[in-house]
């Protein structure tokens, strides 16, 4: 597949090419990328594309001596509902 | 019922019967073992595509098949967010895949506008 449609974030749908046309426009950090791009949001909380992102962002970094902070592992460990923290009562 | 199953693994050997049971994907019935994963009754039966992306609506199945990445979710017996490939197949299991969601906040945004 050519390497721009790639998805990086299956969830949020987020292709190569949308990280890199952010990441050039606003020369960001992983974390910014995250935000602007939603990529590592969805609903597996990160766990595909979490790293792709930060090493996406690392890559394309152009100030190499810049201290780069990886993304954090998003918490829950699983998704939790509302009806889980105490909706309605079956 | 489609002998796309292995029966006989050569690692993990001959497999045991189980009961034969029936259930219901998407209002059309299948028939599946008894506690084997919902992912791999319905991959049995032919049926890849579990549910339709909440915005795209590009359709979406298996994909780590060990329960972390929820690419298998589906509404079972109307409770959302089960992972198809971890929830054991029950006798009479109504399964629906989740469908594509309005997006507002999505159609604001200033390329949309």
């Amino acid at each position: 597949m050519q390497k721009n449609n790639m998805i990086i974030c299956r969830c949020e749908e987020v292709t190569y090419a949308d990280l890199k046309k952010t990441k050039e426009k606003y020369n960001c950090t992983a974390r910014e990328l995250k935000l602007r791009t939603r990529a590592g949001m969805g609903y597996c909380g990160g766990r595909t594309c979490r790293s792709a992102v930060d090493k996406i962002a690392s890559s394309l970094e152009k100030q190499k001596e810049k201290d780069i902070i990886p993304l954090k592992y998003q918490p829950p460990v699983r998704p939790v509902s509302f009806a889980d923290l105490g909706g309605e009562h079956k | 019922m489609t002998d796309r199953r292995i029966l006989d693994h050569p690692i993990l050997g001959e497999q045991k019967s189980q009961k034969e049971i029936s259930f219901t994907f998407n209002q059309k019935e299948y028939k599946g073992l008894q506690g084997e994963p919902i992912a791999a009754a319905l991959l049995a039966n032919g049926v890849r595509t579990l549910r339709y992306h909440e915005e795209s609506g590009t359709p979406r199945g298996i994909y780590c098949n060990i329960g972390h990445c929820f690419e298998c979710r589906v509404i079972i017996n109307g409770k959302q967010g089960q992972r198809a490939c971890l929830t054991p197949l029950e006798e009479g299991m109504v399964i629906e895949s989740p469908a594509p969601l309005p997006t507002p906040v999505r159609d604001w945004r200033y390329e949309n506008a």
